[in-house]
């Protein structure tokens, strides 16, 4: 396949085009689905080819994709990809530019501990078949599933520079649920969370100890059945990590993404409260708040050695002690902004085309663990494991409710609250952060299903988070 | 075609197993515009096939690529040595087993109709028309084209072809970012009035000059635009798919025959409704035709597919909400507003999502245009709001109904751009919930 994409490269070389990139994917899924203890699906998508060629031509994009890899449908692609640039280029005032990258060749191949492709499918699905089972049989639970999904891609990616790499990853995410009922409400538990995707095979099946925690869900549903909301109308509250990650996905990770700074986004992801005159002097959160964009670490699924337009693997500081500092960028939107490129531009599959994606995108640790957090607190909620989220077409005003909550009161949990729900304005949120942890409960959580683009892309990204607290947040919403 | 003969005749092939085939050949022609400039054109062809085997009670799952048949084939004798292994499914019952079909009309191909150049000489109109305003043009002009086969061992042995447009127009404020939108969804292309979508962008632009205020939480009287009013019915959708009854999610169980709302609240889904886009057949292949869902105000039907229909041995009925159609009432939409002493007009809602789907409690935010309605007239420009309601009241809350209805282009955005529309008019809501001001517009 290297030398189809060298090819077509050649081939892209002899037209008069600005710039042009070249990606093949190959991709494999498999999913395991149990519901209600009895398996419901199985099933995998092997071999998913994908080629997407991206052209830069007369100042204007153009993108041509296909999963159909004969010579005739390659070379109806490759043209339809320069005409769809050179036409558009008429309804085009600004002409995209894209500044010279040095080229790279290299390879990035992840092994996993245990691969779940050569696994035994049966050995699956006894696995997940014993953790389906515990956790049918209580009467108060009236639903369950567990899933778990599989994903390998290899990939190669070559542009017009002369840069040709290509990698192999395999990412691996699994989370099982319950729901319980009382007749008159029900109330849901989930494990790990809704960010329950890691880099790796098997093996975070069972880093994420689905059989160990489901006693603890099934019980933890039931008694939400009888436990009280928040009374208070604003209360300090600590963040965990499963949940975390999210908040900071939303309002820091989407918020800072530059093509929504220049309207590429309006149509369906929206837009972002931040303007260009804000890089070094916005002040985004406290002096606690440090937040980096990282796709040089090897233990997210973020981690890359070019993006897909080829700008190397960067550790960028995105919030530093409270202030913002950069953004997530392309080529195109670093040269707007007047910074460098952060190594931003994803694609899930080759034939999608490549947009600013978040990588690893990390709240930094600070000092002391959980423990030492909540016994500092006199009086709030730890919360946890998200339930909803909302946040508005700016990234500004955002409202969470997570599925449980742990009354704190002088420095110990105390009783379970129910669907604790809180409500902010991102940058007054950040701001009220007094406390982050340090690196014993720094962790990766990501996800399978970060959703941007048109057609939308369904990315593959991580979070480094530590629990946090944030003071005086408003926290009593009902519907 | 070929390929789907060949389906069949590994169907008979194997008479101790049961097939279900979906083969897909698909493209798209995709434009990006921002800033009253092209972003990018994106084109894409794929062609797949998922299949799932069931040996009695076990089944597995697989989706290829453009396979030929030896592949499948292939694929096929790697499953039959895998199945037996499985855990069962008690559930499951029998496939698709309705062979009633429909014409199978030929459709345009609205890629090779509404071509690029075509497309941008109609965004350059646009653009144009609000200009002077000092707003920009913002959005996405789609054409797919989709030829569906679904083939099984009970017979069936049909094809889908459509070929949706959606174009969706925002206008934006170079100032101060204020966003009006206007949308079309359909397939046929003649019927779009350019001329029409161009005064309606820029009636909504003008009015979007105003200027801009803020309100405080509380309860309002609303006027809910169409695309409103349809978005929540789509979001209460989940509540009437007969799987939330066996997840115990639904809003409706126990509720059939039951008032649940005004009696001037009557809703079908109706895949055939001439002004919307079309479908032949429900996912599992039943023929899919039009439903009632509430009339005047009666809880009548869910949406009752094959696997959960004979689950909890409910008649499957084919219905899957893509063509929702909400009836008229009888007052003009002038009318409507001038009737509010101090309210809102809202045009477009933005990242919903459930607190608790049984409840129908709901969160999210108003965009696109929000109004202050001050003696009977639209006055100013407002924020974006956040809305945090059940959405079982908003419809219990309607008051008045607009006696005109209008398109409503929709997209579930991922895999393959499927585009869907409704049929809804505007709607005037009683003590609207509106939780907390974004700030911004």
């Amino acid at each position: 396949m290297k030398k189809l994409v060298y090819d077509i490269i050649n081939k892209l070389n002899a037209q008069n085009i600005t710039y042009a990139d070249v990606r093949f994917t190959d991709s494999d899924s498999q999913q395991i689905y149990f519901e209600k203890g009895k398996l419901k699906y199985f099933g995998s998508d092997m071999d998913s080819l994908a080629l997407g060629i991206r052209i830069l031509a007369d100042g204007c994009w153009g993108f041509a994709g296909t999963s159909i890899l004969t010579k005739t449908s390659i070379d109806k692609t490759i043209k339809k990809a320069i005409s769809n640039a050179r036409t558009g280029s008429k309804f085009r005032r600004e002409p995209a530019s894209f500044a010279k990258l040095k080229p790279i060749q290299d390879s990035y191949l992840f092994k996993p501990v245990e691969d779940p492709f050569l696994m035994d499918d049966k050995y699956k699905i006894d696995y997940h078949e014993k953790i389906a089972r515990k956790l049918v049989g209580n009467e108060k639970v009236v639903y369950s599933y567990v899933y778990t999904e599989f994903y390998r891609q290899y990939k190669i990616f070559a542009n017009t520079e002369g840069t040709m790499v290509d990698s192999l990853v395999y990412d691996s995410m699994t989370k099982m649920y319950v729901l319980a009922s009382n007749g008159k409400e029900s109330m849901c538990r989930n494990w790990p969370g809704d960010m329950n995707g890691r880099r790796g095979g098997f093996e975070v099946i069972r880093e994420i100890k689905l059989e160990e925690n489901a006693d603890r869900i099934i019980e933890e549903a039931i008694k939400l059945l009888d436990a009280p909301r928040i009374k208070e109308e604003r209360a300090d509250l600590i963040i965990g990590n499963s949940h975390l990650a999210l908040q900071l996905h939303e309002s820091v990770g989407h918020a800072t993404e530059a093509d929504r700074i220049y309207g590429k986004e309006i149509s369906y992801a929206g837009k972002t409260f931040v303007k260009p005159a804000m890089l070094g002097n916005f002040k985004y959160g406290s002096d606690f708040v440090n937040i980096f964009s990282d796709s040089t670490n090897k233990g997210g699924m973020g981690y890359h050695l070019v993006d897909d337009e080829g700008t190397p693997g960067a550790k960028v500081d995105i919030v530093k002690n409270g202030i913002l500092v950069d953004q997530q960028t392309s080529q195109e939107t670093a040269a707007l902004l007047g910074v460098k490129p952060s190594s931003n531009m994803m694609a899930s599959y080759a034939d999608d085309i490549p947009l600013i994606r978040m990588t690893n995108f990390c709240l930094a640790p600070g000092k002391g663990s959980l423990a030492d957090l909540i016994k500092s607190t006199e009086n709030g909620y730890y919360i946890d494991f998200t339930k909803t989220w909302s946040i508005d077409d700016n990234r500004n005003n955002f409202q969470f409710t997570t599925e449980i909550g742990w009354k704190i009161e002088n420095g110990e949990l105390k009783h379970i609250v129910k669907e604790p729900t809180y409500f902010g304005i991102t940058p007054e949120f950040w701001a009220a952060c007094d406390g982050v942890c340090g690196e014993e409960e720094w962790e990766f959580h990501g996800t399978f299903h970060c959703g941007k683009g048109e057609p939308g892309q369904s990315m593959h990204l991580s979070h480094g988070i530590a629990p946090a607290r944030f003071k005086n947040i408003v926290c009593n919403v009902k519907a | 075609m070929q390929f789907q003969k060949e389906l069949v005749q590994i169907c008979e092939k194997y008479p101790q197993l049961k097939l279900n085939f979906q083969y897909k050949i698909w493209e798209t022609d995709f434009l990006r515009f921002y800033q009253s400039q092209i972003n990018y054109n994106i084109s894409k062809t794929s062609i797949s096939l998922s299949t799932t085997i069931y040996k009695g009670k076990k089944s597995y799952s697989f989706s290829l690529k453009d396979p030929t048949k030896e592949i499948l084939q292939n694929k096929i004798n790697d499953v039959l040595e895998l199945i037996d292994q499985l855990p069962e499914d008690p559930d499951f019952v029998d496939l698709e087993d309705d062979l009633s079909k429909t014409g199978e009309k030929e459709k345009t191909n609205n890629i090779e109709k509404v071509t690029l150049d075509k497309k941008i000489e109609i965004l350059e109109e646009f653009s144009k028309a609000v200009e002077p305003y000092d707003f920009k043009i913002y959005g996405t002009f789609i054409c797919n084209y989709r030829t569906l086969y679904i083939v099984n061992s009970n017979g069936l042995d049909k094809r889908e072809i459509s070929s949706p447009i959606y174009l969706e127009c925002k206008a934006v404020n170079q100032n101060n970012e204020v966003t009006v939108l206007e949308a079309y969804g359909g397939e046929n292309f003649d019927n779009f009035n350019k001329d029409n979508f161009a005064a309606n962008l820029t009636k909504k632009t003008k009015a979007a000059t105003a200027e801009v205020v803020d309100v405080e939480a509380g309860e309002y009287e609303v006027v809910l635009a169409p695309r409103c009013i349809g978005e929540y019915l789509m979001y209460l959708e989940g509540s009437i798919h007969v799987q939330s009854l066996d997840t115990k999610q639904s809003y409706f169980e126990g509720k059939v025959g039951e008032k649940v709302f005004p009696d001037n609240v009557t809703i079908t889904d109706d895949p055939n409704h001439p002004e919307l886009i079309n479908f032949d057949y429900n996912g599992d292949g039943h023929i899919y035709n039009k439903v009632p869902i509430i009339e005047k105000g009666v809880f009548k039907n869910f949406f009752v597919n094959n696997y959960y229909g004979h689950k909890l041995k409910m008649k499957k009925n084919g219905a899957d909400g893509s063509a929702l159609v909400m009836d008229t009432g009888d007052i003009d939409l002038s009318e409507m507003i001038r009737s509010v002493k101090k309210g809102l007009y809202i045009s477009s809602l933005h990242y919903m999502n459930f607190i608790n789907r049984r409840e129908t409690s709901i969160t999210g935010l108003t965009r696109d245009g929000t109004f202050l309605i001050e003696d009977g007239k639209i006055t100013k420009v407002v924020n974006n709001l956040r809305f945090t309601e059940k959405i079982s009241d908003i419809v219990k809350g309607i008051t008045e109904i607009e006696n005109k209805s209008y398109t409503i282009p929709y997209s579930s955005n991922y895999g393959e751009f499927g585009i869907y529309s409704a049929r809804m008019p505007h709607v005037k809501v009683n003590g609207f919930k509106i939780s907390s001001s974004t700030k911004t517009v």
